[in-house]
């Protein structure tokens, strides 16, 4: 894509343009790698959160105990968005209007025009009824058509392919080395297609996990303004303005969008544009850092508001140290730009990161999350979502025409769970606000993608069409599976259109008669075999409580309406939906190893199994036998219908990739947790899980002086054969292929850190904390206990780890210290 | 439950419900007329971005009348209101069968002053007119704006829009109108509620 300046003037005729349509392309996205275009970044001088007090001397420092852990890592956090990016924090600003003549038609596009069907953008940003509010918001989103970007692209690989080929037969010859450099050629393009300037170890786990499955899509926040007025013809001028951003927190840009569309009325010409574009591009956010994938599930599911604050300060620490070499440097910037020394203040809470836009001289202060989940777009409300189609359920229960993927739990199957199951099943989903605003359905489109992906599972919202209209549809027609929003009941009459219908002003919800029956599969032929027996010793056991709600869905709603009264705030109902969607896929993995022998959702379950720690088993955790065929057989049809789905299949090329990336391998660290939590175990039972968790912690350590090769896998020992220690270490630790995935897993204090994350992750607060794993001070073997104390030393000193213990209840508190006292000393 | 319940109540009383598509070119007058239909009031419109559609009872009959924007470009969308507009409510809530729903009566909009575009009111009317979903629909035309001098009457409207051609399969009527003072409109609506073939809602 072209290179353009920030400051300059519009540039018409940009070398290449991109073509943006509304819908993805038809064809296969599959071969596409990630992130290929960059643009060009203007060098804006870092000019945000310079406070008048320095570091040291704020105040929320003084009255903070020194932050422990201080890394023994060492390395350099990096920034999410550094201020020498390619990237531009926006991509487009565009103006419609709705001509009485004409309809929607463009009216401006800075810096060039987008390509692609300029009235179809203009008709999604001027949405039905506009006339009838004088504001309303939409979101939207662009697929750009990459064709002729891929051949290039492609064309450019190849380039490189062979130019890396003559260097490495060099070093080949020079140290006369064969590895499998061959092989690992094509693991190696890839990866560095990603990102060609990977030399942190964080930068891949974040970036591994975007946008494997198509270029990234552009998000289009919105404004349109009707304005009475009686100097122009009939009456009126409708207005829109549009933001087109890569990031997916579009919401932020809200105030100056309202702020510029206001300005835009006064001044309609192309400068308004333009100055909002430099205004948004300038804004300052390198200071936030970059967070691995894991340290980004932690502080989501973390309360805590200095949650690795240690990175903030880092970055701050680093900025200085850059600032005062700068200035060391004899007046390279010109005199007085640098009068007052430059001060950055730590994010109050660091779920977000505070900066400002400076618009038409009004600083706009602007809140930037830190960590983003998949498939979280915007700002919108799943308890919001979950109230309004659950309320008219509660009061006056309707049946739903059945569907085994979608009423799992018969006709009176709770409407969040019908949908939750259309979207896992990949079904064509509307959701209507008729004389509503569009901003209303575009939300409950974002909340349905996130609801269902539970920042897992991804492949919603690319298929989402937070709002579309009658004008879309023949292209919406082709989508396999969508989710769209609406405001014209027109499509409420077309059954044909959709399978699911989502009324917003009723809360209703409505299954086609239209829809496709589900196919019989293997699965379901299986637990249909099954089933005679199954109900015979079911009975007996479990009575009436499991059958009448073999799924749990109704005791799970029960439980989530009756924390959404107690008004525990949406994190904790997302948190709630995440464990929903990860029990789901964990149960799918339970059951594809019972039908079909193995799972794609457990694909290490062999390394895992060989009980590495003195421990094995993997998985979901049942209490019994009958209890699992029990689930396995309620979930058997939505199971079945997601495994043919977008979202199943990106899930397993993420799982993929996490495994490879995965510090430990060797155990399962929430199989066996659930172990502790669910089961009745012996006593020698539980040791085994606390003794694998501390060595599994502790053996990641690179103190330690043993030799590694007891507790490590038999592929890792293959691999120490070929790699003899690397001699050049600087070369090896930077570059990304699978023998460094195997090397990474080598001991080091960033192994240790990983894997202590590895096991918080599985213990988030909703999963009650480290609770578990405490009450492994009261074991009865005094071994266990001086283990248990070794691991949470071990988590009590890491970044993260110490908010963790200190969620901790003050019991098992004095547990630990009373252990560490009286039994550590005596133990050793 | 509810639903079927006023509907028996129709039945018995004889009330009837009609599914009405309003077009016509932009600046026709459609949003007047379906808020004077609505309100009894004259309301100052502005254009139609998509859609307005309101439900409009009158003598006994339930109009579902949608009136969709006119600008050009917008025109080739008309056809997707031509079939399935039953009632918002009943389509949504009721989960039972789905009546075949096409649209009973047309109403197309003329701007009577407008002579320059009579002939282009003329070949959309023509298109809508003969599509096969529209084949069973009564078809009135407001010959609108007759409060402005030099009005086209009704029968050089019919004349110019040839309806004796292009609406030959077609039961139809000229109705002159002027939606500010809602002369003309109550009386195209008695006609069409007269006029409709199916008397009750099924």
């Amino acid at each position: 894509m072209a290179a353009r300046t920030n400051g300059g003037t519009p540039q018409p005729g940009l070398q290449r343009q991109p073509s943006f349509s509304s819908f993805p392309p038809s064809r296969s996205t599959s071969s596409i790698s990630f992130r290929n275009d960059k643009k060009a970044r203007s060098p804006q001088p870092p000019m945000l959160r310079e406070d008048d007090g320095s570091l040291d001397s704020s105040p929320r420092n003084s009255s903070l105990s020194p932050r422990p852990g201080k890394s023994k890592l060492g390395g350099k956090v990096r920034s999410q968005y550094p201020a020498d990016s390619v990237e531009n924090h926006v991509e487009y600003i565009l103006v419609a209007s709705f001509d009485i003549d004409r309809g929607s038609v463009m009216e401006h596009q800075y810096p060039g025009p987008i390509s692609g069907d300029e009235t179809m953008l203009a008709e999604l940003m001027l949405p039905d009824q506009a006339h009838v509010r004088s504001q309303d918001w939409t979101i939207f989103f662009l697929h750009k058509d990459t064709t002729a970007e891929d051949e290039e692209r492609e064309a450019r690989r190849e380039r490189r392919r062979k130019r890396r080929r003559r260097k490495e037969g060099l070093e080949d010859d020079e140290d006369d080395d064969d590895t499998t450099a061959g092989a690992d050629e094509d693991e190696d393009e890839k990866e560095e297609d990603g990102d060609e300037s990977t030399d942190d170890e964080s930068t891949e786990e974040s970036d591994g996990d975007t946008e494997a499955d198509g270029p990234p899509l552009i998000y289009v926040l919105n404004l349109v303004n009707t304005k009475q007025d009686n100097t122009v013809k009939r009456g009126a001028i409708v207005k829109a303005m549009a933001i087109c951003t890569r990031h997916s927190f579009l919401h932020i840009y809200k105030p100056l969008l309202l702020l510029a569309l206001e300005e835009y009325f006064r001044a309609p010409v192309l400068e308004t544009l333009a100055s909002l574009y430099n205004a948004l591009n300038a804004m300052d956010l390198s200071l936030l850092p970059k967070l691995s994938s894991m340290e980004q599930f932690v502080l989501q599911a973390s309360d805590s508001k200095d949650m690795f604050i240690e990175k903030f300060d880092q970055m701050i620490r680093q900025r200085k140290k850059d600032d005062a070499e700068r200035d060391s440097l004899p007046s390279e910037e010109a005199p007085g730009s640098e009068l007052r020394k430059k001060s950055y203040a730590p994010p109050r809470d660091t779920h977000e990161f505070e900066s400002k836009v400076n618009y038409n001289g009004i600083p706009v202060p602007i809140k930037v999350p830190t960590a983003l989940s998949p498939e979280t777009v915007g700002d919108f409300s799943l308890i919001k979502l979950i109230q309004t189609f659950s309320a008219p359920h509660t009061t006056q229960p309707q049946p739903f025409a059945l569907h085994p993927h979608l009423t799992t739990s018969g006709a009176y199957t709770h409407p969040i769970i019908v949908l939750v199951n259309a979207l896992l099943t990949q079904k064509r989903i509307i959701f209507l606000g008729h004389n509503r605003p569009s901003s209303e359905v575009a939300e409950a489109v974002l909340a349905a993608s996130a609801l269902a992906s539970g920042g897992l599972l991804r492949g919603f919202v690319r298929y989402a069409f937070p709002y579309t209209d009658l004008t879309k549809i023949d292209d919406l027609l082709k989508v396999p599976g969508f989710i769209a929003g609406v405001t014209n009941p027109a499509f409420a009459h077309k059954p044909e259109w959709w399978d699911v219908l989502c009324d917003l002003p009723t809360g209703r919800m409505k299954i086609s008669h239209r829809i496709e029956a589900a196919p019989a599969t293997e699965g379901s032929m299986y637990f249909q075999q099954q089933s005679g027996l199954l109900n015979g010793a079911g009975m007996n056991q479990q009575g009436v409580a499991g059958a009448a709600d073999p799924t749990g869905d109704s005791q799970f709603m029960d439980r989530l309406l009756q924390s959404i009264a107690d008004r525990h705030g949406e994190n904790a109902i997302r948190a709630k939906w995440r464990s929903w969607i990860l029990k789901f896929t964990r149960i799918a993995a339970a059951f594809e190893e019972t039908v079909y022998g193995a799972s794609a959702l457990y694909i290490g379950s062999h390394e895992t199994d060989a009980g590495a720690y003195g421990v094995s088993g993997h998985g979901f955790v049942w209490p019994d036998e009958s209890s699992k065929m029990r689930e396995l057989a309620a979930n058997v049809h939505r199971i079945e219908g997601w495994r043919s789905t977008r979202s199943y299949y990106s899930f397993v090329q993420d799982l993929a990739k996490r495994w490879d990336k995965r510090p430990v391998r060797g155990i399962d660290f929430h199989h066996q947790h659930d172990r502790l939590r669910c089961l009745r175990l012996s006593h020698d039972q539980s040791a085994a899980i606390y003794l694998a968790f501390a060595r599994a912690v502790k053996e990641a350590g690179a103190e330690r002086g043993e030799s590694p090769s007891d507790a490590d896998l038999p592929s890792l020992m293959s691999q120490s054969l070929t790699l003899t220690p690397s001699n050049n270490p600087s070369s090896v630790a930077p570059s990304l292929n699978n023998n460094n995935n195997e090397l990474r897993r080598q001991p080091s204090a960033q192994l240790q850190y990983d894997t202590i994350l590895q096991l918080l992750i599985v213990v988030p607060e909703s999963n009650s904390g480290l609770f578990y794993i405490a009450l492994g001070l009261f074991h009865p073997r005094q071994d266990v206990r001086i283990k248990v104390v070794e691991l949470l030393e071990r988590i009590l000193e890491h970044p993260a780890g110490r908010h963790f213990w200190a969620g901790l209840g003050r019991f098992a508190k004095l547990a630990f210290f009373r252990v560490k006292r009286e039994e550590v000393g005596h133990g050793r | 439950m509810g639903a079927s319940i006023s509907k028996m109540m129709n039945k018995i009383f004889g009330s009837k419900e009609m599914r009405l598509l309003m077009l016509g070119l932009d600046a026709a007058g459609k949003t007047t007329i379906l808020y004077k239909l609505k309100l009894d009031q004259d309301v100052t419109t502005i254009p139609t971005v998509g859609f307005n559609v309101e439900t409009v009872t009158y003598k006994n009959t339930k109009f579902n009348v949608w009136d969709v924007g006119g600008q050009d470009k917008i025109r080739p969308l008309w056809r997707h209101y031509f079939s399935g507009m039953l009632g918002v409510h009943d389509s949504v809530l009721s989960t039972g069968r789905q009546a075949s729903a096409r649209t009973q009566g047309l109403i197309f909009v003329i701007d009577s002053n407008d002579r320059d575009r009579i002939d282009e009111a003329r070949t959309e009317l023509a298109r809508i007119i003969q599509d096969r979903e529209m084949k069973d629909a009564l078809l009135l035309v407001f010959a609108n704006k007759q409060d402005l001098q030099g009005a086209m009457r009704p029968k050089e409207v019919s004349d110019r829009l040839q309806l004796e051609k292009i609406a030959k399969d077609h039961v139809w009527k000229v109705e002159p109108s002027c939606a500010t003072t809602g002369e003309g409109i109550f009386e195209g609506l008695a006609w069409l509620s007269n006029n409709v073939k199916i008397p009750n809602a099924k």
